[in-house]
């Protein structure tokens, strides 16, 4: 007689971490950290960033609330004592700032490795001793850097975000969460190009903290050098 | 062969290369040597001029068994350069003759012991030629041959020390050993028995030192923050190669991996023909438990990394943040030392009522500015209303500091949805932040 295939259960299955049902998203294996959004917990796989994973924020101005977005994670993975890392950040931490909203200064790296940028990245995701990482790559970082990026944070718990330009959106990466951000009318437009599990079409409109009141615009002073009256003006003058 | 003229080796190999013999060198080689095997244990003694006496009675469970203790003594001593004879006995001198009979083998017991040595020619223990004249014009070959003699008739006839070590080696007189002191301060010397012109050629030279380094760690029980490699050339000149661990550790292989990161950028100004190694800051080790479960996380840790980034990136391309209490925004971020990452921290202590941007440019940049007020990517709406700050009297003049400042901070944003810190001073608009 041949041998019957032995019954499997459906649930434990689908409790695995690399099955999932089409119409529904998978629970991520590593991990996750809540974002502090309810409206994009939901839309993440796992209820929150992932850990052990790459990131991708595709965004092309700064300034328009992106780090923000990721404030309530990073504060608690340094509130927790994680330490944190940037790599090659476009401008320079404002430490009072990011105190302020919970990342502790000290535990919070400042990277500038030149060229040598994916090297690094690769070295701190795969140490497997910091919590967070935030990297802007240069610009030219190919699929299969990227891809050794991506196997170098699997197993760890770090919450790894690359940051990268809209315009490389269309080009495939390895990395299984990317999304875009663009600046609303007042809030920010969040859009998953790609997750774990079916895929997202809505559009995310999240609501980040703002410094000043959104709607109240002031008239500035005007620009008149003779009567402000610093030395320095007097000087010209 | 022992005894041979010069004359008759070279006569019966040509190329022969006839070196020196340095006894300074040989007792710094094996004190070296003594500190490396610090790490197996720490009762061991001399027995100049080329014999080491591991005390391994005690360790025997911490290594699992004699055979582990023995392969890596030899495993270490292969990689150093040496090439080692052994032998493990229950009497030290009956380890030494054994050893220098080239046995090779672990004897346990008292009985096998005295069955070992029996066999053993008369030459093995380094007696006076004329005793072992007259033992061989005896027709004493072996030392069991020897022990077999009337005991009274053999010391009046070779004396009382030969009879004496035979008595030591069988363990049926006490011979207790001069223990080896470690030195309070670590400094080892090696003159490399060739010039090596590439920095990279140091490492297996620099290895054998390190590993004197890491088991003296171990006896001291002590860790090691920094320490300098002092390269002599063959011109004389010296230069120092410092190496700095972001965390105090004990391992030699961490050591090793720091200095061929600072190999592989060293340019050599002429070819090395000596190291020296000099443990400048060693604090104490303190104490740690181990994990009970296997609940070692994958990697090697952040301390570790660190210390690689900063020695290939230079320390300057990686640093922590701090903040200083000071309104100007230019001076309010201090770098620190990555190393106190580690350090507990005292709680935040930030207290600003009023915004303040995530990014800080390096320098104000000023924006151009039209009818409708200043432009960055577009007009800049204000948000908020104006934020004095003025301040810095103190050290306006001085090279390099920030000086006096008046301006006049406001929150802005453009029509992309960037949102800015810009500020007004007597000479325009400026960008100084951006709210990310």
């Amino acid at each position: 007689m041949s041998a019957q295939p032995s019954p499997v259960n459906l649930a434990a299955v689908l409790a695995r971490g690399d099955i999932w049902r089409g119409d529904a998203l998978p629970g991520l294996p590593a991990g996750t950290i809540a974002s502090g959004h309810a409206e994009l917990d939901a839309e993440l796989p796992g209820g929150g960033w992932p850990r052990g994973n790459l990131t991708e924020i595709l965004v092309d101005r700064g300034g328009i609330g992106e780090i923000s977005l990721l404030l309530p994670a990073l504060a608690r993975l340094s509130g927790e004592g994680g330490l944190l890392a940037l790599v090659a950040p476009p401008w320079l931490p404002h430490a009072p700032a990011w105190a302020a909203a919970g990342v502790a200064p000290e535990r919070l790296l400042v990277i500038q490795p030149g060229k040598q940028g994916a090297w690094c990245v690769e070295q701190l995701l795969r140490c497997g001793g910091f919590a967070g990482l935030l990297a802007w790559p240069a610009g030219g970082i190919d699929a299969r850097a990227l891809r050794r990026l991506q196997v170098a944070a699997e197993g760890q718990s770090v919450f790894a975000v690359l940051w990268r330009s809209t315009a490389d959106a269309a080009t495939p990466s390895p990395a299984p969460l990317r999304l875009t951000l663009t600046a609303g009318t007042d809030r920010l437009a969040l859009r998953i190009l790609k997750r774990r599990g079916r895929p997202a079409s809505r559009l995310l409109q999240i609501d980040i903290p703002r410094p000043g009141r959104n709607k109240r615009v002031v008239a500035g002073p005007a620009f008149s050098p003779a009567d402000t009256g610093s030395p320095a003006a007097a000087a010209v003058a | 062969m022992p005894g041979q003229k010069l004359s008759t080796a070279l006569g019966l190999l040509p190329g022969l290369r006839v070196c020196e013999r340095d006894p300074a060198r040989e007792a710094r080689a094996l004190a070296d040597l003594a500190c490396w095997a610090g790490r197996f244990t720490p009762t061991l003694s001399l027995a100049p001029p080329a014999g080491l006496l591991l005390e391994i009675g005690g360790c025997r469970r911490l290594f699992g068994g004699i055979e582990a203790i023995v392969a890596a003594v030899l495993d270490g001593c292969r990689a150093q350069g040496w090439s080692a004879d052994w032998a493990v006995a229950p009497t030290p001198l009956g380890a030494r003759w054994l050893a220098r009979a080239g046995a090779a083998c672990t004897v346990e017991t008292m009985a096998a012991l005295q069955q070992a040595l029996a066999a053993l020619p008369c030459t093995v223990p380094d007696w006076p030629a004329e005793i072992a004249a007259r033992l061989d014009s005896f027709g004493l070959r072996h030392l069991g041959e020897l022990i077999a003699q009337p005991a009274a008739g053999l010391r009046r006839r070779i004396g009382n020390g030969p009879v004496d070590d035979l008595l030591r080696a069988r363990g049926e007189i006490p011979d207790p050993q001069r223990v080896f002191i470690f030195p309070e301060r670590f400094a080892a010397g090696l003159e490399l028995p060739s010039r090596v012109e590439f920095a990279e050629g140091l490492a297996f030279a620099a290895q054998r030192l390190l590993a004197a380094l890491a088991g003296w760690l171990q006896v001291r029980q002590g860790l090691l923050r920094a320490c300098t490699l002092r390269l002599t050339h063959d011109d004389g000149s010296t230069s120092v190669l410092p190496l700095r661990f972001g965390e105090a550790c004990a391992d030699e292989g961490r050591f090793m991996r720091l200095l061929r990161e600072h190999l592989g950028r060293l340019q050599l100004a002429a070819p090395v023909e000596a190291l020296h190694l000099d443990a400048d800051e060693v604090i104490a080790r303190p104490g740690a438990s181990a994990g009970l479960f296997e609940q070692a996380a994958s990697g090697e840790g952040a301390a570790a990394c660190i210390e690689r980034l900063r020695a290939r990136l230079g320390d300057a391309a990686v640093r922590s943040l701090a903040v200083h209490a000071d309104h100007r925004p230019e001076c309010a971020t201090k770098s620190g030392d990555p190393a106190g990452v580690f350090a507990a921290q005292a709680a935040l202590t930030a207290t600003f009522t009023t915004p303040r941007p995530l990014w800080l440019l390096p320098a104000p940049q000023l924006l151009a500015e039209r009818a409708d007020g200043p432009h960055w990517h577009g007009p800049l709406q204000l948000v908020t209303r104006g934020e004095r700050l003025e301040s810095g009297w103190w050290d306006s003049g001085e090279t390099g500091a920030t000086g006096d400042l008046r301006r006049d901070y406001f929150v802005a944003r453009n029509r992309q949805g960037q949102w800015a810190w810009v500020f007004r001073d007597a000479q325009g608009w400026y960008l100084h932040g951006v709210f990310a």
